[in-house]
Formats: C-alpha cells, structure tokens, sequence
C-alpha cells in the first residue's frame, strides 16, 4: 500500500479527475495557504484568573492532580495565579483547552480558553 | 489541635461532630437546589451521558445564570469571543451542573452516614469540590471581590463588626475555609 510502482508514479493519461464519486486512488490534499497553516500552528491557551476565594493549597493541588505537574510546578503556576493575577496552565488545541477550562470549572477555578498570541 | 479530615489507611478520617456534619450537610443541599434548572428530569438520558443540553439548532443561545453566585460555579469560557462563549455555554453547562450536583449529593450522602465517618478516596474529592463551590457561592454573597475583601472579612469577623445576618455568613466562610485546607491535605495524600 505504501509502496508504489515506478509506473504508477507517473499519472496516467487516460485517467479522468476526481468527480466526486469513491475511489482508491492516494487522496491528494489540497495544500493550505501559509496564513491557514499558520492559523493552525498557532496553539490556544487555558488561562486560570486571580480570585479571593480559592486556597493557595488548593490552587497548587489541582494542578497537581488534573495537570499531573510536579510540585514545583504547579506551585509557580499557582504563585503567577496569585500575583500576576492569571497564569496560562496549558497549551494545546482548541479542543484540548475547551476540555481543560471545563475542568478547571469543575474545580471551581475562575478559567478561560483563548488562542495564543 | 483536632484535624477535622485526616487522612488515614482506610480512607479519610471525618472528625467533625454532628452539629458540624449537619451544617456542611445542609449547604450541600443548597449547592444541589441551586444548580437545579429544572431541565434535568426532562432532559433524554443520552444528552445527560455526554452531557450536553440538547443538539436542536433552533433553541435560544444559552446565557450566563442571572445569579452572580451562580454565575460564578458556571463562569464564561471565552473572554474575547461571545460566541466561543456561548458554544462552550451550550457544550460544557448542563454536565458541569449535572456533576457538580451529583458530586454534592454524594459528599452528604457520605457525611449522613453513622459515626465513625470515613470518606472512600471519590466521597472526599466530591466534598472537597462541593466545598469550594460553596465557599464561592457564599464568598459571592458576602461581595469578595478582590484578596483585599477577603483580608478585611477576617479582620472585620474578628472584631464582630457587622450585622449579624453578616456575621453568621461571615463565619461559616470563614470555618469552611480552614476545614478546607484539612480536606486538601487528605486528598492531596490519597492521589
């Protein structure tokens, strides 16, 4: 399958364009402008806010345990959190930090989700 | 000094008396009616397992709850897009609701039980949850809005500086904010 014939490399005349019907042939991807491979590079962001309710213990705690982030780590993100007044806790695609702004609401953490500028 | 949640072998350790299981027992049941919209028993049980509200394209654009306590357990995902916003909102909201309700059902169901009380590791990560989602609801009553309000409330508790509808809010706050960082550190050990 990955493999193809010296022949076949070569297109074939005879052979008519895609027509929309099913085929077996390599499907050949359209390729993307750069501004829409940029678009698709540029990763998104979920960013925990300041508020004066949540615990510092807490805080470093669900990082810790939804992030899986060493100690160290997630007490950084919990201190940018604190005195910056927001911290971005992960990188990912738009998906990813949809499902991870839903868990930090789950905790009850103040989250947003945004693409990376 | 008594350790109100410790963790131990068999699970978590609950040394709170009655009095105090009853309190956090009832707030538990406010958190549950107040995250009741009245949509989930006649929602389809598939939308309830995904956790979503409903596919159907036609229905009204979800809002944020009128309530800002409420409103605060179910923040906007999206700052600068309405309608990123307003997706998450219509994705994400009724299953946030639908667990945040069954996880405080859960604690107090655990807390109900006879002494001793012992929480099962997922009986005392829901408490911990549904104890941060209580102390938000009341810290939105009580208008903390910035680390300072938080500083003065201690302050102003401690000097009995308020009316006493005030005061009593002011101080279960306050206690379920110091239990909270027992439960925490019993949790954070059983990981």
């Amino acid at each position: 399958m990955t493999h193809t014939s010296p022949v076949a490399r070569t297109p074939l005349p005879r052979r008519t364009p895609y027509s929309g019907g099913v085929s077996i042939a390599p499907v050949e991807l359209e390729k993307p402008d750069s501004a829409q491979e940029l678009a698709r590079d540029v990763p998104w962001v979920t960013i925990v806010w300041n508020d004066p309710i949540n615990t510092m213990s807490y805080v470093t705690y669900v990082f810790q345990s939804y992030f899986g982030y060493p100690r160290s780590k997630a007490e950084k993100l919990m201190r940018d959190v604190h005195q910056k007044g927001r911290a971005v806790v992960s990188t990912g695609s738009r998906e990813e930090m949809e499902r991870d702004t839903e868990a930090m609401h789950e905790f009850g953490l103040w989250a947003t989700f945004r693409k990376d500028d | 000094m008594r350790q109100p949640f410790k963790s131990v072998r068999a699970g978590i350790q609950v040394n709170l008396d009655q009095q105090e299981r009853d309190i956090v027992v009832q707030l538990l049941g406010q958190l549950d009616d107040l995250l009741d919209d009245g949509l989930a028993a006649s929602t389809d049980p598939l939308a309830t397992l995904v956790g979503m509200s409903g596919m159907d394209p036609d229905a009204p654009p979800p809002q944020p709850p009128d309530d800002p306590a409420l409103a605060r357990l179910l923040p906007d995902g999206n700052r600068d897009d309405p309608q990123a916003a307003t997706e998450y909102r219509r994705l994400t909201e009724f299953g946030l609701r639908a667990r945040k309700r069954s996880g405080a059902r859960l604690a107090a169901a655990a807390l109900s039980r006879p002494e001793p009380v012992l929480l099962a590791t997922d009986e005392g990560l829901a408490l911990l949850k549904s104890f941060t989602d209580v102390r938000l609801v009341l810290g939105e009553r009580l208008e903390l809005r910035t680390d300072e309000d938080a500083e003065k409330l201690h302050e102003r508790l401690w000097a009995g500086d308020g009316d006493p509808s005030w005061l009593a809010t002011a101080s279960i706050y306050e206690l379920l904010t110091s239990w909270q960082e027992y439960l925490v550190a019993a949790v954070a050990k059983k990981r």
